[in-house]
Parts: C-alpha cells; sequence; structure tokens
C-alpha cells in the first residue's frame, strides 16, 4: 500500500502544470554577405543599418564590423519593412537601401507565451551603391536562430 | 514461454462459474470534470456507459463536453474552444473476487474530438517598428486522437449507487490543425495539449 501511495504522489507531481515557452522567443531575420560563387564574405568596413519605423527613422544594427552575418529585427505585420544600410570605411561612404516583403502568420504556442508572429519572406529588393543585389534564400522567418534568410551580394570591386 | 502463453489465455479468458455473461448496463457521471470547468479556466461534462459483461469485462463508452474559456491577465491572450469528445474502451475486474460488491479496473480507452478554437489578442504596438499590430485566429478547425491507460476502482454505496475515482495516463496519438500557426493549448476531453495525468470521481448508478 505504501509503494502505490508513493507512485499516486509522484504522479500527483508531475501532473502540476508547468509554463512551456520556448526557450528562444526571438524572431529575426538572418543576413549574410555572400561572394556570387557562394563563398561567405567578411565586410571589413562598419555597417550601421537603420529602419523606418511609424515615428521616423532609428538605428537597429549599431557599428557592426568584421561581421559576415547578423540579424535584424523584422515588423510584426507591416507589409513591407525599409531598411537603409550605412557602409562606412577608412574612404568608403555608402547607403543602400533594401525593401523586404513579406506575409505574416500570428504564432501560438500557449497562453503564458507573448503573442508573436512568423513571417514568409515574399520578395526583396534594393538599390546598388555598394550591393550588386540581394536575394532570399529561406523565406521561412520563425524562432529558429540558425537559418539564413538572405543573401546579400557586395559589388565584387567593392 | 508456455506458461506465460497460459497466464495470457487466463487474462482474455472469463472465470468459470454459473453467473450469468450478461449483468446489466451502468450510467455514471465524471464529477471531477465538472468540478474543474468550475473552478477553473478548463473542464469538461462527461457521462459514459458501461456494460457488465460477467463482472469482470466491462466495455465502455465515453462521451462529454470539453470547454475553455481563458483570459490571460500577463500575455492578455484570449483562448475558446467548446467540442464534444468521445472516448470508447474496456475495463477488465482485477479483484480476484469478481462477483463481490467493489471492483479494481485497469483499462485502455481510445479517444477522439473534433474542435474549432478562438484566440485572439487586444491591439498592440509592435515594440520594435511602433506598427499597431493585431493578433487573432478565428475558427480554427483542429483533430485530436488520443488513447489512454488507467487505474480505477469501483465501490458499492447501496442498492444501484456506486461511487468511482480512476488515474489515467494519456497519450496523443495523431493531431492535425488547419494552417501552420502553432499549437493549441487546450483539448477537449484530452486536457492542456501536452498533459499525461487525468483523474476522473464517478457516480455511477445501475441500470
Amino acid at each position: 500500500m505504501r509503494k502505490w501511495l508513493m507512485v499516486l504522489a509522484a504522479a500527483v507531481v508531475a501532473s502540476c502544470t508547468s509554463i512551456d515557452c520556448p526557450v528562444n522567443s526571438l524572431v529575426l531575420t538572418q543576413y549574410q554577405f555572400t561572394s556570387s560563387d557562394g563563398q561567405v564574405l567578411t565586410l571589413l568596413d562598419t555597417l550601421t543599418v537603420a529602419m523606418t519605423r511609424k515615428d521616423g527613422k532609428d538605428t537597429l544594427f549599431n557599428k557592426g564590423s568584421q561581421i559576415s552575418t547578423f540579424y535584424l529585427p523584422i515588423s510584426y505585420s507591416h507589409p513591407e519593412d525599409e531598411l537603409v544600410f550605412h557602409f562606412d570605411g577608412d574612404s568608403l561612404h555608402r547607403t543602400d537601401t533594401l525593401w523586404v516583403k513579406k506575409d505574416d502568420y500570428p504564432h501560438f504556442e500557449s497562453v503564458d507565451c507573448n503573442a508573436n508572429f512568423f513571417h514568409k519572406l515574399t520578395a526583396i529588393r534594393c538599390t546598388h551603391n555598394l550591393l550588386d543585389s540581394v536575394a532570399i534564400h529561406n523565406p521561412s522567418v520563425t524562432n529558429d536562430e540558425k537559418v539564413i534568410h538572405v543573401y546579400i551580394y557586395p559589388k565584387t570591386d567593392d | 514461454m508456455a506458461t506465460s502463453t497460459q497466464a495470457q489465455m487466463k487474462f482474455f479468458t472469463l472465470q468459470k462459474d454459473s453467473v450469468a455473461l450478461f449483468r446489466g448496463f451502468a450510467v455514471s457521471f465524471d464529477l471531477a470534470g465538472a468540478g474543474m470547468l468550475m473552478l477553473s479556466d478548463y473542464g469538461q461534462y462527461e457521462a459514459a456507459l458501461r456494460v457488465n459483461l460477467h463482472d469482470e469485462w466491462f466495455p465502455i463508452v465515453e462521451a462529454g463536453l470539453g470547454k475553455a474559456t481563458h483570459d490571460d491577465d500577463v500575455t492578455r491572450l484570449y483562448y475558446s474552444t467548446s467540442a464534444p469528445y468521445f472516448k470508447i474502451g474496456i475495463d477488465k475486474n482485477m479483484l480476484r473476487d469478481k462477483h463481490g460488491p467493489n471492483r479494481l479496473y485497469l483499462g485502455v480507452r481510445y479517444g477522439f474530438t473534433s474542435y474549432k478554437i478562438d484566440i485572439a489578442r487586444p491591439n498592440f504596438v509592435d515594440p520594435v517598428w511602433q506598427w499597431d499590430t493585431g493578433f487573432g485566429l478565428h475558427d480554427v478547425a483542429c483533430k485530436y486522437h488520443w488513447a489512454e491507460i488507467l487505474i480505477g476502482i469501483d465501490v458499492k454505496i447501496f442498492g444501484p449507487l456506486h461511487l468511482g475515482w480512476s488515474v489515467r495516463y494519456k497519450q496523443r496519438l495523431a493531431h492535425s490543425e488547419d494552417g501552420d500557426w502553432g499549437k493549441p493549448w487546450y483539448v477537449p476531453g484530452f486536457g492542456t495539449y501536452d498533459s499525461k495525468l487525468g483523474a476522473t470521481f464517478n457516480v455511477i448508478i445501475d441500470i
């Protein structure tokens, strides 16, 4: 009988509710500088990214240098995000703008976890001062931080 | 090996005596699920019809209405669903004295529900981009299949009235949800999505 009571007690403890939210709830877009032949490039200059927020511009990614990949926030439900890339080096000061179009999907884990959105990138384009082009590598933007979503191809002479 | 096979055969055969095979029906109502529904954000009204075969085997059908309405104070997420569910299974009386007033059951169930959920949140401001944002899913269709194993007791109080308790281990078998939006929080009849344990407290009447 004592053994059965211990089993029952263990079952009751195990049945207690727990909050089960994902460890990583951030939904970010990952960009990677890539050469036309698929090699990962490291940016020697400094990169600052600004965006067009509802209340004006603000800096998202401030003065990254010696980087090849980086994360940027993606808006919850705005149909197109506008990102302004400032490249600054010793003798180089150039600016390019990226426009990222996407579809947004509410994502639900539990009533205990904050409301979140996943996204599907549908189109991306850019100006061509330092950048040659941009391309969607993986359109599905979730809380999986390992995925590279966008390839950025700089001009080869820069 | 021969001993093991004989033991299995003994488990599945009826005890030999002069008692008739068909011993009647019993209906039962689960007070634990109804109590949960009154005291918390989710629960169920459940009734069952059980056939008594020789006081030893008890095929059973359980049906109920599972409901959840949760409005979270912290995340401000609202979750609502209400749907019927059905379970079919069988219990075996494990007591040596099969025809006594009390029973100890070991049983299995297969459960199924088809339900729709609503999830909503008041509009809020995107914390990074500052755009006003709405969040909601309406009438999302879902299906859920599960299995249960249970241990239960049934105690005769007087006349046709019995009281019974059961503890159940639940295992999801299959599920489907329309769209790629995440996973349900509460499933009618099963409980919260990843729950494993459940319990019932039944009022049982022999008919």
